[in-house]
Formats: structure tokens, C-alpha cells, sequence
């Protein structure tokens, strides 16, 4: 049976970015938490056991968005887990991380670029997740 | 003309030409020392550098340098080309491209090397200058995206606030577009401050006084932010010769870096920022600011002054400490950073109490 309420987890060391997300998502019917580094994150998504993960790719914390995402990928009870990674540098470096040789150890299912348009994000969402 | 006559001309000619070239020009025997130098080398050297070693004129060592062209030259008996750095007898230091090739006798071994050093400073400044500008654009680009996805959030949750009347999340909203605006405005002062070399306007001003109007700008948002901000001025430091406006810039610079830090880091809860003007000794005083911060490590000091370093993601350009270095520079003062992984940091500035060097506008 589909759970009434879907929960999301987001993962940004950007706090500001963590409760404009926050807002939007649960305005729009997810129960969302959050951590600001990947340390808390995976913590939390062990815990909370989401439906989707948002996750920032480039985190400036000792955990990054990579780790986060190998150790989501390598617990068997996680690793089904829907993850969007959030970038910054798709468009200024060139770099196209759903080309990334390694899908093993690092596979979001989808990448959004920031500044994220949330009405494209939150059909994504939808897409993966209901 | 006869031939005397015309070798003579000749002579004179060919030594004129090596004396006017606006490089350096000697020759050196096999154990370095110098045997002929030409005139643009004996105006910044010295005339009394004939059967001096190379390395100690150019150097001011006792030992041969470890790379040297003209070591590899009689080796080998062929051009060498090396990149030195130069200090001259006024302390002014310079970047010179060497080219050393050998000089044979008549039966073919090298009797000595002539050596050919061209200031290529101007092309290493401009070399520097490109890929900075070319790393500026990359991050300010990067860092400006994200403020504007901070704006951009903030106003939505400012909108949805005032959708259901709620102002507390309006509130919270425009605390958001409020720490944005803040950003692009410290962003945009510091590139106005290195974009150029600008030139102190120095007033006989009360550090004091200029420390606790920076600390002001910064009373509401250390609030916001969790953090004391603290400060510990000692009222009988005098009225000293100082640009007020550089050095707001500077204390705010290193302020907002502080409250970033404490801000960032979570093995504290609580989180103090203090900014203090005192004596530092009979002849000079000091601005600090310290927190309780992670403190940083060994990479990070050494990168510190860098133009665009910077450790803080996506909340940083890197031109904060840079333009504080200039600052400084241009008051003739001094930087001291003491930190300590896992205690904090401290930024001392000290400057002459009475500077003869900076003139009042």
C-alpha cells in the first residue's frame, strides 16, 4: 500500500537553501527533513529511511555529496533510494555527471543544476517517487 | 679608413651595443666568478663585481645555486635557458629569464660562458594578472549564481508568507534576502578594492572609534547568526594616521569571515567573535579579531593571501583576505594570524602609532 505522506530528505550545506527547500516541499505535501553536512545526512537517511534523497553534490564539509551517495548506493536496504544531486557546475565547468564512468560509486539518479527551477524539480520528484 | 681604424670602430661600436642592451650581460670562468659585466649589470650591482662569483652578486649566497645555466653550459657545451629570481642592492626583487652559452678556445673547450638575464617581470605580472582575471570570472560567476538562488529563495518564502499570512515565515524569509543582500554588497566592495590600486585617504582618526562604528554594521546579523560579537577596545590607544574607510573594509572583512567561520562550525554551541584594538608594544598598536571557530589548517594558512582562495563553498569568493592584505600593505602594517585546529583563530594587525611614511589628505 502507498504511504500517505512521501518523505524527503536534502542533504546542503547551505542553510538557507535547506529552509527555502524545505518550504517549498512540504508546501507541495512531503514531509521533508534536513542536514546541513553529509555526516548528519547519512545519519539521517539511515534513520528516516526516505523516499527521495536531494542531495548537493559539491558539499564543502568533510562529508561530501560522493560519500553521501556511495554509502546510500552501498547499503542493500538504501541503495533503491531515488537521489537527485544538485549541482552548481554543470553549465560553468562543462562537467556532465550523468556521464560519470563510476555509476557504482557515484549514481544519482538525475542531476539538477543550481539555481534549481523548483516547478522542474518538483515534477521530477513526482516522477520518480509516485 | 684603414683596418686599425675600422677594428677600432668596430670595438667601440660592439661595446656601446652591449652597454645600451637593457639587460644583464656577463661572462663567468668555470668556478662562476665573473670575469666582464656590462653596463646596465655594474649600474645595479656595483663596479667592484669583477672576479666576484655569480652567486654571491646576484644571490647574496655563499654556495652555487642548485639550478644554474652556466654549470649546465660547461657541462655540456650547449645553451641552457633557466628562470631566476634576482635581488638587487635596493632590495627590489626580479623575475629574469636566463640564457647562458658557452664561449670555446681554439681548440674547442669551453673557456667560458657568456650569460644573458631578461627581466620578464612585466610578463610574469601580466601572465598572473590573466589567470587571475580568468579565475575571478569563473568563481565570481559561480559565487554571484548563488546568491541569486538565495534571493530567489528567500522572496519565494517571503511570498508564501504573506500567501497565508504568516509572518513569521515572512519573517524568516526576508532574514534570507537580507544575508544575500549583504553578500553581493561585500562582494561588490571588495572587487571595487582589488580591482585597482587605490590609494589610501589617511585622516588622524581614533582606531577605537573606527572599530566599534565596523562593529556596529555587524551587531544585527552576529545576532541573527547566534554569535557574540564582543568588543574589547582600550580607550587610551590615540588618534593615529589611518584610511578609516580601507580599514572598516578590513575589520569588516575579517569580522564577517569570523561570524562565517563560528557559523559553520557545529562542535561548539556556543559561538563568540571578538574584535579588539590595544597597544601592541610603546611603538605600535594592533586591531584583532578572533573566534572560536574550527581554526584552520596547514593548506589553509598557506593559501590564506591568495587571490580566490577561498575554504568556504559556496559562501566565499576569496577576495575578502586579499583585499585586507592590501590594506595593510598600503598602511605599511603587518599581519599575524594565529590559529588552532579545533580552538579558532585570531587576525592581528599592527600598525605604527605615529607613521611618517602616510600623509594626511
Amino acid at each position: 500500500m502507498a504511504k500517505d505522506i512521501l518523505k524527503i530528505v536534502i542533504v546542503d550545506d547551505n542553510t538557507d537553501y535547506l529552509f527555502t527547500m524545505k518550504t517549498f516541499l512540504s508546501r507541495n505535501g512531503f514531509e521533508v527533513e534536513t542536514a546541513p553536512d553529509g555526516q548528519a545526512g547519512i545519519e539521517l537517511i539511515k534513520k528516516e529511511r526516505p523516499d527521495l534523497i536531494l542531495l548537493d553534490v559539491m558539499m564543502e564539509t568533510t562529508f561530501s555529496g560522493f560519500e553521501v551517495c556511495r554509502q546510500v548506493r552501498s547499503d542493500n536496504e538504501l541503495k533503491k533510494t531515488p537521489i537527485i544531486g544538485i549541482t552548481g557546475m554543470e553549465d560553468e565547468l562543462g562537467l556532465k555527471f550523468d556521464k560519470y564512468d563510476d555509476a557504482d560509486y557515484f549514481s544519482p539518479d538525475v542531476f539538477f543544476d543550481k539555481p534549481v527551477d523548483k516547478d522542474a524539480l518538483l515534477k521530477k520528484i513526482k516522477e520518480l517517487i509516485l | 679608413m684603414s683596418d686599425s681604424n675600422n677594428t677600432e670602430l668596430m670595438d667601440l661600436t660592439f661595446k656601446s651595443i652591449i652597454d645600451a642592451l637593457p639587460c644583464y650581460i656577463m661572462i663567468q670562468d668555470p668556478e662562476f666568478n665573473i670575469l666582464f659585466a656590462n653596463h646596465k649589470f655594474k649600474s645595479d650591482f656595483g663596479d667592484d663585481i669583477i672576479n666576484v662569483s655569480c652567486y654571491s652578486v646576484l644571490k647574496g649566497s655563499r654556495s652555487q645555486c642548485t639550478e644554474c645555466p652556466v654549470r649546465e653550459t660547461f657541462k655540456d657545451k650547449k645553451v641552457h635557458i633557466s628562470e631566476e629570481i634576482i635581488r638587487l642592492s635596493d632590495g627590489t626583487i626580479i623575475e629574469m629569464i636566463a640564457y647562458s652559452a658557452p664561449l670555446f678556445d681554439v681548440v674547442g673547450n669551453v673557456k667560458a660562458c657568456i650569460k644573458l638575464l631578461v627581466n620578464v617581470g612585466t610578463i610574469k605580472d601580466t601572465h598572473r594578472e590573466l589567470v587571475t582575471l580568468g579565475q575571478s570570472i569563473a568563481l565570481l560567476s559561480h559565487d554571484i549564481k548563488n546568491i541569486l538562488e538565495g534571493l530567489q529563495g528567500g522572496a519565494y518564502v517571503v511570498e508564501e508568507g504573506i500567501k497565508d499570512k504568516d509572518m513569521e515565515l515572512s519573517g524568516k524569509g526576508w532574514d534570507i534576502v537580507k544575508k544575500n543582500i549583504t553578500e553581493i554588497t561585500g562582494i561588490t566592495q571588495n572587487i571595487l578594492y582589488s580591482a585597482k590600486e587605490r590609494k589610501p585617504k589617511i585622516k588622524n582618526v581614533s582606531p577605537g572609534d573606527v572599530a566599534r562604528q565596523t562593529g556596529q554594521l555587524f551587531a544585527e546579523k552576529s545576532s541573527y547568526m547566534g554569535i557574540q560579537l564582543l568588543l574589547q577596545l582600550n580607550p587610551k590607544v590615540p588618534h593615529v594616521k589611518l584610511d578609516p574607510t580601507g580599514i572598516s573594509r578590513m575589520l569588516g572583512n575579517l569580522i564577517w569571515n569570523s561570524l562565517q567561520a563560528c557559523q559553520k562550525n557545529t562542535e561548539r554551541n556556543s559561538h563568540m567573535v571578538y574584535v579588539r584594538v590595544d597597544f601592541y608594544d610603546n611603538r605600535h598598536f594592533m586591531f584583532e579579531v578572533e573566534d572560536n571557530a574550527s581554526g584552520m589548517d596547514k593548506d589553509t594558512m598557506k593559501n590564506l593571501f591568495k587571490e580566490f582562495f577561498s575554504t568556504k563553498g559556496n559562501s566565499g569568493t576569496g577576495l575578502g583576505l586579499m583585499v585586507v592584505e592590501r590594506i595593510v600593505r598600503s598602511h605599511h602594517g603587518k599581519i599575524d594570524v594565529l590559529t588552532k585546529p579545533g580552538k579558532g583563530s585570531l587576525f592581528r594587525i599592527i600598525f605604527k602609532l605615529d607613521h611618517k611614511k602616510l600623509d594626511l589628505v
